[in-house]
């Protein structure tokens, strides 16, 4: 769908692009999949964005999810999902730069220096306050 | 609560301070945080600064500028901005200018200062006395100084040990910090060539002078006499009329496991009645504060409390923890690029506003490095990161046009 248009209606504040021309798309993996995969753990939505400084759109694997302990396996099982998902029946999208997001829906227990933080990254998992914020120009 | 209000002071533009129980300064290096907290010394004791500058032969002759470089030291009298400083301490506005010209009633001492640079006060194992520094000095420096030389020479003259003593300190403070600083060490007194000196020793016969101590046990040891003044032996529970402790960068030269000692020898301050300020660069001391709000708030035991620190479950130390739940903390950040301070009390991770999320700048260095790794693992396992067709066109991943087999 264009823009944000995939995320429902109070995951949208949660995102925001410096330039809204640029954002290429959206959809909302959980819903678009449910047939398919019933029984998964179903990652949220993707973004597309073009980058001012990026030939090719970047795409943003974005959970939203409340950034708590216990709810730390059920975002790390849908992150391996995600990526297995992404070598199989999602392999055209897997030759994009992306970024895998847990922004945060409700309550944080997480602090950037937390070594559950630490362990995201390692998994290539960043784990984002309540917003996240998309610029014109993606770091090198 | 205690306000401070300061306008257009050094690196201060605007700086709006409300004094908790426990009172927390982060920001980056040469913000004003130092500034403000000798400011708020002036503030409490300003006539007992000046008789003290006055008893050891310092005349700044009622002119604000040389009061400035004799308190704060040489060259501070540019933090001044004439015309435009303002200062408003509890509600009401303060003339720097008649705290230079007219002698305060001098009232009883109510503020002890540990200064950052407290390791100065030691030299050749002892302390040095108000006297032994030159004019430009910082006075808080100085009196720091002078206050453990008293007390060394008054109350461990007698007897050489100074670290354990069993009349300092509870039992389970002093086993921590043997266990996360000292070691197998213990401070005391002995002689050199009739010279008193501080020594670290191992044994009956074995004694490591100041020189060879390391860098964290120069930093330590005046601390140590800091908490040592400010908890004296006997059944009362703060010394004189002293009602606010600041300790600057509590965390210098320390592990992180002695920082965790010091923080709960700054609880045992507060539980005590003491009004306690601290700046800092330590992330874990903003850590501890950050667990402090969330158990409170959810009502959490004083077992929990203490399982941050490793501390022992004893009565004492739970009456310790569950003192200290209730106390108010508030936080402040001082601005480098704006010169501004904001209430970053909520410590809150997910904050929009980047001084609160990054807690004053303290965990900015982690959250750039996880999101470095991040990202990089994550586009690892792709075949092709940035591949463009052979029409030289960029490619869109389809997300805005769906086809059946691609959801997205």
């Amino acid at each position: 769908m264009p823009g944000l248009g995939a995320l429902r209606a109070q995951d949208r504040p949660h995102v925001v692009a410096q330039n809204t021309r640029l954002l290429q798309g959206s959809a909302n993996v959980d819903s678009a999949l449910q047939k398919q995969e019933p029984n998964a753990h179903r990652w949220d939505f993707a973004i597309a964005y073009r980058h001012t400084n990026r030939r090719n759109d970047c795409i943003y694997w974005v959970e939203m999810h409340t950034a708590i302990d216990k709810e730390v396996k059920v975002v790390l099982d849908k992150l391996r999902w995600l990526r297995n998902w992404l070598t199989g029946g999602g392999k055209l999208l897997n030759q994009f730069e992306r970024d895998f997001i847990w922004a945060s829906s409700g309550a944080t227990s997480f602090t950037l220096t937390s070594p559950q933080v630490k362990q995201f990254a390692q998994l290539g998992l960043q784990h984002k306050g309540r917003v996240l914020h998309i610029p014109n120009k993606r770091p090198s | 609560m205690a306000t401070l209000k300061i306008h257009n002071l050094g690196q201060i533009k605007e700086a709006n301070l409300t004094f908790g129980d426990l009172t927390v300064l982060v920001g980056p290096q040469a913000t004003g945080k130092s500034i403000a907290l000798q400011l708020l010394k002036l503030m409490v004791d300003a006539g007992q600064v000046q008789e003290e500058m006055g008893r050891y032969g310092l005349d700044w002759e009622h002119k604000l500028p040389d009061f400035l470089d004799v308190y704060f030291g040489e060259g501070m009298r540019s933090i001044w901005q004439e015309g435009s400083t303002s200062i408003e301490w509890e509600g009401k506005a303060v003339d720097l200018q008649q705290v230079a010209k007219r002698k305060r009633p001098n009232k009883e001492e109510s503020l002890f200062f540990i200064p950052a640079q407290r390791v100065l006060a030691l030299r050749d194992g002892w302390p040095r006395p108000f006297t032994d520094y030159t004019p430009g000095d910082p006075f808080a420096v100085r009196e720091f100084s002078e206050k453990l030389r008293v007390l060394v020479e008054q109350e461990f003259g007698a007897s050489g040990d100074l670290f354990p003593q069993e009349r300092r300190l509870k039992r389970e403070f002093r086993d921590l910090l043997q266990r996360h600083v000292f070691s197998n060490f213990h401070l005391k007194v002995d002689k050199f060539r009739s010279q008193k000196r501080l020594v670290l020793g191992t044994g009956e016969k074995d004694s490591l002078p100041y020189m060879v101590w390391s860098a964290g046990q120069r930093e330590f040891v005046p601390l140590l006499l800091g908490f040592y003044w400010l908890m004296p032996p006997t059944k009362v529970s703060t010394r004189g009329h002293i009602r606010w402790v600041v300790l600057e960068e509590l965390e210098m030269g320390l592990h992180p496991r002695a920082i965790a000692v010091v923080l709960l020898l700054v609880f045992e301050l507060m539980k005590r009645g003491y009004r306690v300020c601290l700046s800092t660069h330590s992330p874990q001391v903003l850590d501890a504060v950050w667990a402090l709000k969330h158990l409170r708030e959810n009502n959490a035991t004083a077992e929990a409390l203490l399982n941050i620190f490793e501390a022992t479950n004893t009565q004492a130390m739970q009456e310790l923890a569950t003192t200290v739940m209730k106390k108010t903390v508030n936080v402040f950040y001082f601005n480098r690029e704006t010169g501004l301070t904001s209430d970053i009390s909520d410590l809150d991770p997910s904050a929009e506003e980047d001084g609160q999320a990054g807690w004053g700048g303290l965990s900015e260095f982690s959250g750039r490095a996880n999101k470095a790794v991040a990202r990089i693992v994550a586009n690892t396992d792709q075949p092709c990161a940035t591949e463009t067709d052979k029409s030289d066109k960029a490619v869109t991943p389809a997300v805005a046009n769906t086809a059946p087999e691609l959801p997205l």
